[in-house]
This record gives C-alpha cells, sequence and structure tokens, in this order.
C-alpha cells in the first residue's frame, strides 16, 4: 500500500515553532500532531503506536534497515511519540546534516509504505515490550492506576494496546488513521538550535507539503469521571520486598481559574524534596526513598498522584500516613511561610524551564498541542506570584478528594493485603489483580 | 602544571590580561588556604574554555564562562567512590551521597535543601565506582549562598545517631528498588561479583545490605575526616558568572578549611581473567535473561575508544549487527543493549539482553557469539565505522546542551582522567581509529576465556503460558 500525499497547497496554515541557538552543531526536532491514541477504535488500542513506528520504519518506501542505517549516518536520533492526545516525531541531529535529515523526516511522514510483513513484525515486537514491561513494577503500578482512575475516558486506555488488541490491528486499520490524522492542519513542527528561522520555516513547509489537507481534529473527549468512595487495587505479585503505592484522584486542568492556585499548594504537599510529603515519609521515617506528588495536565483533567515505595512490612503505616497527610492537607490547607517559601521557589527555578533553545520551543509546542491559554508560559511568574493563600487552600479543597479516591498497590497480595485494607478508613471497594493481566 | 595545559594567563583575552593582577589583590587578603593560582587554560568545544585555578589547601577549580542564559551548574566532585571502600563496609562512599544534605552546623536537618530549594536550585547527587559527585543548577544571582552551602558541608557536617539511622533506611530501600526488587538491577550486581573477585569493582556501590544496615556513625564519622577535603575535591563551575566575583566568594568560603592528609589507595588489581565464568540463577521475571560482562580497559587506556566504536557496530541502535539479527531478524529478544565501563581501571564490556516468548538464553549467546567471532575475524566495514562516529559524536553534543550537561562531562573526565576537556579530545581521537585498532580491540577484549555469565531463568509465567 502507499501513502504518498497529493500536490502542495499552500494555503493551510503553517503550524511552526523556531528558536535559533547557535552554542552548538545541533538541531532539535519535532514534528507534533495534534491528535493521539484517543483516536483508537475501542478494542484496537496500540494503533497510533504501531501507525507512528511503521512511518519511522519504512520511510521513503525503503525498508527499516536502510532508513535505520540513515538515521546513524547523518548523525541523529529519530524517535516516535505517542500519547492519549498527541503524537508525532522526535528528532536530534548534528547540524551539517541537518538538511538532509529534514528530506528523510519528509519522507517519513509523506512516503511512509505501509508493508505488510513490517506491520505484522511491529506487532509481535509491540507485543515482546508489554511482556517485558511486567518485569518493571513501577511502571505496572502507574498502567492500573491510569486504567482504574480513567475507566471508560481515553486516558485508561494502553497507549501500547494489550495482546489481544495488537492481535486484532489490521494493516488496513494503520492507513485508515493516517489518511485521517497525518493531515497538514494536525501537524506542529518545532525547530531549535543551529538552524535558521528562514531555513527552518522552509523545512516545515516542505514537511507539511508533504501531507494531504484535511479536517483539524478537535478533542472530543469528555472529563474523566470522578472515583465513587475510596478504592483499592491491589497488583499481586509474587516475591516482592517492597511495593509501589500510588494514591490519587482527579487533578487539574490548564483553563481552571484555580489550575495555578492548585499548582502551588501540591508544590507545597509533594512537589519538591522538602516538600511535606518527602519529609514525613523519607527524612523522618526512611520508608521511602521517593516520596513526591505530581499534577499533570493535558487537554482533559488529568490526576493527581502520590508516589512512593516502602518495603511490604511498611505499607501499611505509610498508606495510613499518607491518607492522613492528604486529608490534613485537603482539610487544613496550606500556611502562609509554606505560600511565601513555594512561590519563591517555583518562581526562581522557573529559569530551569527557559535554559535551552530546546526547552523554551518545547513549551511554546505544549501550549499549541494542548491549547493552553494564552501567555500561560509567559505570564507563568507573575501567576505564580499572585496566588493567595486563600486560592491556594480553595483549590486543594474544591479539586483534591480525601473522600474519592484510588488506591493502587503493586505487591505480594498475601504479605500486604490485610494491612493495606485496614489502613483505609471508609474502604468502599477492592479486588486484587494479577501482575501479569495486560487486559 | 598539567600537561594538557595550553596556555597560562597571557592568553591575551581581557581577563588573561587582567588576570594575574587582580588575583594578586586577592591573594593578598585571602585567608590561610584560600589563595588562588590561575593553572592554565584549556579548550572546551570550538567556543568555550576551561579556566584552571587551585587554591592552596588543594581544591581544584574549573571554571567555564558560558552566557548562553542566566543560569549557573555548580558540581563538586571528590575523588571517592566505592573502590575506595572495604569488605565489610560497602555502600559508605553512597550512604554518604544521602547523608551530605541532612545536618551541617547552624543548619538543622532539611534546612540545606529548604535554602536550596528557596534559592530555585535544582540539586542532586550521585555515586560510583571512582567518584561521588554532588550537583547544583541555580539561577545565576544565586551563586553566593551555593557556594556557602557547599564549602559548609565540605567542613560542617553533622553526624549523629538519628540522621544515620534514617537515611540507612532509606538507603536501604533505594536498595530494594534498585536491586532486590528489580531483575536487572539484582542481574548486574552478581555479573560483577562474579567477573571481579580481588578488585574492589567486586561490590555493588550501593553496598550490600548486611553492610548497609551495620553502619555506625563513628564510621561515618571517620570516612568524612579520610575523603572530604578540598585536596579530594574539583569545583566544576559552567555558567553566566564572573570570574573575579566566582574567585573571590571561592576563596572567601573554601579558604579557612585545611588539606587532609589522603591516604595510600589500597586497590588490588584484578588477576587476568583465563576461564569463563558462568552462573545460572531463577528470578521472579516471565522470560529469560542474559548477561555478559567481557573485561574492557580503564577509560584512560588506548583502546577504550575503540571498544567504544565497536561496541556501537555491535549493538548501538536498531541498525547495529547484534540488536539487528535478535530483535528484529530472528525476533529472539525483546530488547538487547551494551554498556562499556567508564572507569579508571579495567571494567566490563556489559551486554543485557532480554529473551522474547519462550526463547532462551542459550538462543541468544549462540548468535552473540558469531557475531564476536566474526569482528574477531574481520573489522568493521568503513561505512560502519562512520555510523558509530556519528551516533558518539550526537551523545556527546546533545549532552552538552545545558550548563549542567556541561559541568558534569567536565568533571567526570577530570576526576577520573585528570583530563576536564577529554570528551572532546577522545572524539577526535576516534577519527584517527582505523580498522586495525578494531580488530586488535575484538581480538583482546571479546573473547570468551575473558568474560562472566549470568543465565537468568524465570521463575513465572504469563497468564498465556500457563493456559
Amino acid at each position: 500500500m502507499s501513502a504518498r500525499a497529493p500536490e502542495a497547497d499552500r494555503r493551510a496554515p503553517l503550524g511552526v515553532i523556531t528558536e535559533y541557538s547557535p552554542e552548538l552543531p545541533l538541531v532539535n526536532l519535532s514534528l507534533s500532531l495534534r491528535v493521539g491514541s484517543e483516536l483508537d477504535p475501542p478494542g484496537k488500542e496500540g494503533l497510533s503506536e504501531v501507525l507512528m513506528r511503521l512511518m519511522r520504519r519504512n520511510a521513503g518506501g525503503r525498508d527499516a534497515d536502510d532508513n535505520d542505517r540513515i538515521v546513524d549516518r547523518l548523525g541523529g536520533s529519530l524517535g516516535a511519540d505517542v500519547a492519549p492526545s498527541t503524537m508525532g516525531f522526535h528528532a536530534s541531529v548534528i547540524a551539517r546534516s541537518y538538511q538532509e535529515f529534514v528530506k528523510l523526516l519528509c519522507d517519513t511522514l509523506g512516503e511512509p509504505r505501509f508493508q505488510a510483513d513490517e506491520f505484522e513484525r511491529l506487532k509481535r515486537e509491540i507485543h515482546g515490550e508489554l511482556i517485558e514491561s511486567l518485569d518493571n513494577d513501577r511502571s505496572l503500578g502507574r498502567r492500573w492506576f491510569r486504567k482504574r482512575l480513567f475507566a471508560g475516558h481515553p486516558y485508561g486506555r494502553p497507549v501500547s494496546g494489550t495482546p489481544e488488541s495488537l492481535e486484532r490491528l489490521e494493516l488496513a486499520d494503520a492507513l485508515e488513521l493516517y489518511q485521517h490524522a497525518l493531515v497538514r492542519e494536525n501537524l506542529i513542527c518545532a525547530f531549535a538550535g543551529e538552524v535558521s528561522p528562514d531555513r527552518a520555516e522552509a523545512s516545515a513547509q516542505a514537511l507539511r507539503d508533504t501531507l494531504r489537507q484535511g479536517q483539524r481534529s478537535e478533542t472530543t473527549s469528555e472529563s474523566p469521571r470522578t472515583p465513587d468512595g475510596r478504592r483499592l487495587v491491589i497488583v499481586d505479585k509474587p516475591d516482592r520486598t517492597q511495593t509501589q503505592l500510588l494514591i490519587g484522584c482527579l487533578g487539574t486542568h490548564p483553563k481552571d481559574l484555580d489550575h495555578t492556585a492548585l499548582h502551588v499548594a501540591n508544590t507545597i504537599f509533594g512537589g519538591t524534596f522538602t516538600a511535606r510529603l518527602t519529609q514525613e515519609v523519607r527524612a523522618k521515617r526512611g520508608w521511602s526513598y521517593g516520596a513526591y506528588s505530581s499534577l499533570p495536565f493535558d487537554r482533559c483533567r488529568h490526576a493527581f498522584s502520590m508516589w512512593t515505595h516502602p518495603k511490604a512490612d511498611d505499607a501499611g503505616p505509610c498508606l495510613k500516613l499518607e491518607l492522613d497527610m492528604l486529608e490534613q492537607w485537603v482539610n487544613q490547607g496550606v500556611t502562609q511561610e509554606e505560600l511565601a517559601w513555594a512561590k519563591r521557589y517555583l518562581v526562581r527555578s522557573h529559569a530551569f524551564a527557559l535554559d535551552t533553545a530546546a526547552k523554551r520551543v518545547s513549551l511554546k509546542l505544549d501550549a499549541e498541542l494542548y491549547q493552553l491559554p494564552p501567555g500561560y508560559y509567559q505570564e507563568y511568574e507573575s501567576r505564580v506570584q499572585a496566588v493567595t493563600l486563600d486560592q491556594a487552600n480553595d483549590a486543594v479543597r474544591s479539586r483534591i478528594s480525601a473522600d474519592n479516591l484510588l488506591v493502587t498497590i503493586v505487591g505480594t497480595a498475601s504479605d500486604i493485603q490485610g494491612p493495606v485494607e485496614a489502613a483505609i478508613d471508609r474502604l468502599s471497594g477492592s479486588e486484587v489483580v494479577p501482575f501479569d493481566d495486560l487486559s | 602544571m598539567r600537561a594538557q595545559v595550553e596556555s597560562t594567563a597571557q592568553g591575551g583575552s581581557a581577563n588573561g590580561d587582567a588576570r594575574q593582577p587582580r588575583l594578586d589583590k586577592l591573594n593578598a587578603e585571602a585567608p590561610r588556604y584560600g589563595k588562588v593560582t590561575h593553572l592554565g587554560t584549556l579548550p572546551f568545544g570550538p567556543a568555550l574554555k576551561i579556566e584552571r585555578f587551585t587554591l592552596n589547601n588543594g581544591l581544584s577549580v574549573l571554571l567555564v564562562e558560558d552566557h548562553a542564559a542566566p543560569v549557573v551548574a555548580y558540581h563538586v566532585w571528590f575523588r571517592v567512590g566505592s573502590r575506595h571502600e572495604r569488605q565489610g563496609k560497602t555502600g559508605l562512599a553512597h550512604l554518604f551521597e544521602h547523608l551530605m544534605f541532612n545536618e551541617v552546623e547552624g543548619l538543622p536537618a532539611g534546612e540545606f535543601d529548604r535554602k536550596m530549594e528557596e534559592a530555585g536550585a535544582e540539586s542532586n547527587a550521585s555515586t560510583w565506582l571512582d567518584w561521588t559527585q554532588y550537583n547544583e543548577a541555580i539561577p545565576k544571582d544565586q551563586l553566593s549562598l551555593v557556594i556557602e552551602l557547599e564549602a559548609l558541608r565540605m567542613s560542617r557536617l553533622v553526624l549523629r545517631e538519628p540522621q544515620v539511622a534514617s537515611e540507612k533506611e532509606v538507603v536501604a530501600n533505594e536498595r530494594r528498588y534498585r536491586v532486590d526488587d528489580d531483575v536487572e538491577g539484582a542481574v548486574n550486581e552478581l555479573l560483577w561479583k562474579t567477573a571481579f573477585q580481588t578488585h574492589a569493582y567486586h561490590w555493588p556501590t550501593i553496598g550490600w545490605m548486611s553492610d548497609i544496615e551495620g553502619f555506625t556513625v563513628d564510621d561515618c564519622v571517620d570516612f568524612y575526616r579520610t575523603y572530604y577535603s578540598p585536596n579530594n575535591a574539583t569545583v566544576v563551575v559552567v555558567g553566566d558568572v564572573s570570574e573575579a566575583q566566582l574567585l573571590r566568594e571561592l576563596s572567601a568560603a573554601y579558604g579557612e578549611i585545611p588539606p587532609a592528609e589522603l591516604p595510600l589507595e589500597d586497590v588490588r588489581p584484578e588477576p587476568p581473567q583465563v576461564d569463563e565464568r558462568r552462573v545460572e540463577v531463577t528470578q521472579p521475571t516471565t522470560t529469560q535473561k542474559l548477561v555478559v560482562g567481557y573485561k574492557s580497559p580503564g577509560i584512560g587506556d588506548f583502546d577504550h575508544p575503540a571498544l567504544s566504536l565497536l561496541s556501537e557496530v555491535l549493538f548501538g541502535g536498531r541498525a547495529s549487527r547484534v540488536y539487528k539479527r535478535l530483535v528484529r531478524d530472528l525476533e529472539l529478544c525483546s530488547e538487547v543493549r551494551a554498556f562499556l565501563g567508564p572507569f579508571r581501571d579495567p571494567g566490563l564490556f556489559e551486554i543485557f539482553a532480554s529473551a522474547r516468548g519462550e526463547h532462551t538464553a542459550e538462543e541468544i549467546l549462540k548468535v552473540i557469539d558469531e557475531e564476536m567471532a566474526k569482528v574477531r575475524e574481520a573489522p568493521p566495514n568503513a561505512d560502519e565505522i562512520d555510523r558509530a562516529r556519528a551516533r558518539l559524536e550526537l551523545g556527546l553534543v546533545a549532552g552538552l546542551e545545558t550548563a549542567d550537561g556541561k559541568a558534569s562531562t567536565i568533571g567526570f573526565y577530570e576526576t577520573v582522567l585528570g583530563d576536564p576537556s577529554a570528551s572532546f579530545t577522545r572524539l577526535e581521537g576516534m577519527a584517527r581509529i582505523n580498522q586495525s585498532d578494531l580488530l586488535r580491540a575484538a581480538r583482546r577484549y571479546l573473547v570468551e576465556s575473558g568474560r562472566s555469565l549470568v543465565l537468568v531463568r524465570p521463575q513465572l509465567a504469563t497468564e498465556e503460558e500457563a493456559a
């Protein structure tokens, strides 16, 4: 099958972000689409990932070995990224090979060959990677946390698919997704490094011209539903001396009026090494090497989560402590002193979001891809400075729930189930799932 | 003065012309150990240069002025790693990486980090076989605070029972996370334990669990007094700084710290390995794994860059020989990768392979053996070597994007090789490596008698397999 694009049409708007930096003979490139794995049809999870990786392999009608050799010879790297809301390619190349590398990217976008044997090989490879992922307890915990917290929502579906969904994928599915998603209107090109804006824009035009004109995809997903009560999932894996513990609920959306206030409050609770969570769990008790809370964003409301990994014997007490801390945070909020400290940290450390051309371009790209409010990054420091104590505490009270939450723990169920269930007051549901359930 | 120094203060730059009178003035007022000497200037890539200084307590200072962004990377590298430990006290160097963030005189536990974070610093630390390093990335206007705090913890660390007990527990949990409950971590530890029977590379940097549990406050105090001294350290500063101000502040902050008498390093060389060593274990995993470690040269050895290129030819990326055969063509593996140790003494060229489905470690080993035999028989062709060089060049350049990346590169090569710009000289040297060098390296190192193997049998079956 072939997916060659029609003749160029230069009327469509050009999505290009550039930043010139002559410091190093290096160019970083991102070719990002405004759509991601949420487009995978139900039961065909993994399709977007297979498509992106297939495009990279069979670019220009060449076979995968040839393309791998070209990437290496040019001093480049080229990887495919897939997330629920976005997908695309990220690349780096030594500046002297830039022009030739852009030709390879044009082939990747506009002239992938949809070859049946490569498609089937790729499915088998991803299946092998899914089995391999069973060795990683942290990744197992995150997989089940997302699956249960976002049940029924695209964020809860596995981006790389399941053994069953991979089996169902057919080459025609990939071609159909390519024709639907790989259109000029969905493409944003970003360039950082030793490439002038004029040259980058010409490259973006060339890349865009490889694609068809089509409809810009709009996100249709609604916000995920809040968990009902306090639920526990134990991912049962034999012979664990330690657990992987995730506690969370729904979090924030960049368009929330209290988005920045919640971000500041989370910094105090678990966002840094001296935050409450690290101090209580790690510094005072030594129960876990890592202890953090996070608040990522996406196009729909995403998760708030706390992560620790206490040894099996400490799992119950550690979980109880974390739930108590969560309740205290929600009910009593943060102090003025903590707020002032967090603002200083966030404003000063923002320098490290901007210290390279690649990072600055990445922020601009995020603003486009996630449709962030105008000035999201440019006005970040002033927005943080403006957060008041009441705003921070109201944000925690209204967005974070200590009553409706999900606890996911990877460990040996026979060792931890009793203490863990006992640690959760008002537990409304508990299940034990086998670690190798990849459904 | 070190051999690689290219020029001294008479370099003709604005800094160079003004430097000596400025240093004379600074030294006239400096504290006892705070007198600064400029030792020379080194190129760091095409655009930057490293200025090398020393204080008269032996503290080395390497400075790269880089005004690309209003930030500074401040690293302190100590020439102490797990190789300096002894049996029964393994993991002490790594425990220190934790303790150094705890209490210092005048600052209760937690205050060090709190002040760093309030300044907007990103701070961390790491320990390996040959070294321990502490790093901060900071907005440029916060440099003074970091200098003050780093100097304070070099000389005024408080080591008491509660801090030591708590950090021992944290390290034990780190070990469970990275080793005991991690198949690859556990197998890697077993590989080094098998391959090294005399040298200190035998034990893991994180230490054996029984040693971690047994550390006392006295162990920690002894270790601190022995190794945490200015004459055992290098401060690397990269970023938007003024040389004059930096030297003034370093002199004031570190100038009261006396040098220590450093002990002789009591490391015994590993005797040559003459027979393959093979260990078989079961692990809680669903597929077989194979880990191979070929004895490899130290990073300063002439053969090390040649072996780096061979590693890329064989395992670097999807087009490499072994990856292509095992993952793509034969579909025996879901993952294959290799790593050539960047260590001062001879280490290991490690290969990790994870089997797909029911395939076995023996099947994987057969393919690896075939490919090793080929590179011992005939060197890679010119195209393969060019691709390997290009991959290594990209890796180097991409690692230098941030001030922190530059400081890491400089500090690492200074500590391990005594040459802070060695990353670039190594890359230039690779352009001169020819097929004969690769053939010699393959025949010298990629031999069965010099390797150790760990074959991992799965203890678990997936639901699919059970059915």
